[in-house]
């Protein structure tokens, strides 16, 4: 269910206001344009809502919220009629503030962009007149939307070393043995012994270990939680990079990142001819080894900063 | 004239010395809701630069394991005030708040409490 991340190229930018979106928009289409990952809604060539199967829409973040139950959710669909405006009568039952809607479904769109654009120009196809049964609550620019997608690409990509971690079971480290990191400096380690090396764990991220039970991977947990599956990957990847969750026991092989390597001339080059390197041994994150452990966030703390 | 400008609208018109306002996800820099004057402040290009300063600070309040979170970051310019609020909804949105205010003008403790409310109101 987990579609495949777009290609690198989008990151360079070569995509940007161009490409099949940005065509459709410049025409100011009204339609459909549906791809391999999911299906983007235009209106006038204004972007108002992106579905893709692995993200919680709009409606799931709002049941998942508690703010609105299913049999709500199916009347509104019903109600919305040939003119589509399930989000204008969602808001008329009283069942929401126009606010929550128009929050909820940027926050749902551009979640769904990350993984949907850009857009495959042999495998999607243009429907014009297809509307969403939400209608048009906002909409934002291509341009916009796709400069904000290669952002959020950008910064995923800080974490790809802990890509392996995307697709797998999210399996926390035991507790127990990432203390032990900490304790075991002991008093002749220059830092002391309050460990200033522990990894810190951001409020959502905790959310997230409280919820991983060692079966549901990033995207099932991010529908479990009706939250954004990108921020989902973008914690997983960072709770991996601090070693408190597991990486899969059987990595694939990932692009080696190499010192320069972020240069946008670097990543448009083709995956296949870059030196290939492997996700370090699974064991290596749980050791005790203080300064092994040390180094792994080291290694994270330096990558971030690239 | 949507929901989330007229939120933003109403405080602009209480919040003296208000230049302009955005409501910004802070990891992709796209401002789902601006206002203001964009012919004297391009509040979007404001949006997605301070994305970097709002998550080096929680990435530094992470590193510090400091208890608590970030209520608001203040900057103060010679001529002006910016203030910068993660909205704290409960799904952790990613979503902060971007005030500018005119320093001869404005009340800094009744901007921050006026701005408070904004984003109870915001939250969801």
């Amino acid at each position: 269910m987990a579609p495949p991340l777009p290609p690198r190229s989008a990151v360079s930018g070569d995509d940007g206001g161009s490409g099949l979106l940005g065509r459709y928009a410049a025409e100011r289409a009204t339609g459909t344009l549906r791809g391999p990952n999911g299906c983007v809604y235009l209106s006038e060539g204004a972007v108002y809502c992106v579905e893709c199967p692995a993200v919680p829409g709009p409606d799931a973040r709002l049941t998942a919220a508690g703010r609105l139950s299913a049999p709500s959710r199916q009347r509104a669909a019903e109600a919305a009629g040939p003119q589509r405006r399930g989000g204008r009568f969602l808001v008329e039952q009283g069942w929401l503030t126009q606010g929550e809607l128009e929050i909820c479904q940027l926050g749902a769109l551009l979640d769904a962009a990350f993984f949907v654009l850009p857009l495959a120009p042999g495998s999607t196809t243009f429907t014009p007149g297809e509307v969403h049964w939400l209608g048009v609550v906002r909409s934002v620019s291509a341009a916009a939307l796709q400069e904000a997608t290669a952002r959020r690409r950008a910064l995923l990509d800080r974490l790809r070393p802990w890509a392996a971690v995307d697709q797998a079971p999210v399996v926390p480290v035991d507790p127990v043995a990432s203390e032990g990191w900490g304790r075991s400096r002991g008093p002749g380690g220059s830092q002391g012994s309050t460990g200033a090396v522990r990894p810190a764990v951001t409020g959502r991220q905790r959310r997230l270990l409280e919820h991983a039970d060692g079966r549901r991977t990033p995207y099932e947990l991010a529908h479990a939680l009706g939250q954004s599956a990108y921020l989902t990957l973008l914690d997983v990847r960072g709770l991996a990079a601090a070693g408190l969750v597991r990486l899969p026991a059987a990595p694939a092989a990932l692009p080696r990142r190499r010192p320069g390597a972020s240069g946008a001339d670097r990543r448009t080059a083709a995956p296949d001819s870059a030196p290939r390197w492997h996700l370090p041994d699974p064991g290596v994150l749980e050791t005790a080894d203080p300064d092994i452990a040390l180094l792994a966030r080291l290694r994270t703390a330096l990558e971030e900063n690239l | 004239m949507a929901q989330m400008e007229k939120a933003l609208a109403e405080a602009m018109s209480t919040i003296e010395g208000a230049i302009g306002v955005a409501l910004v996800d802070y990891t992709s820099g796209m401002a789902l809701a601006t206002l203001g004057d964009n012919q004297t402040f391009d509040l979007n290009v404001a949006a997605a630069g301070n994305t970097d300063v709002v998550r080096a600070k929680l990435r530094t309040m992470e590193m510090l394991e400091l208890q608590g979170s970030i209520e608001d970051m203040l900057i103060t310019l010679t001529a002006q005030y910016h203030i910068i609020r993660p909205v704290t909804g409960k799904n952790g949105s990613g979503l902060f708040l971007y005030l500018v205010l005119d320093r001869k003008r404005a009340n800094l403790a009744l901007a921050r409490h006026r701005l408070a409310r904004l984003e109870a109101e915001l939250e969801v």
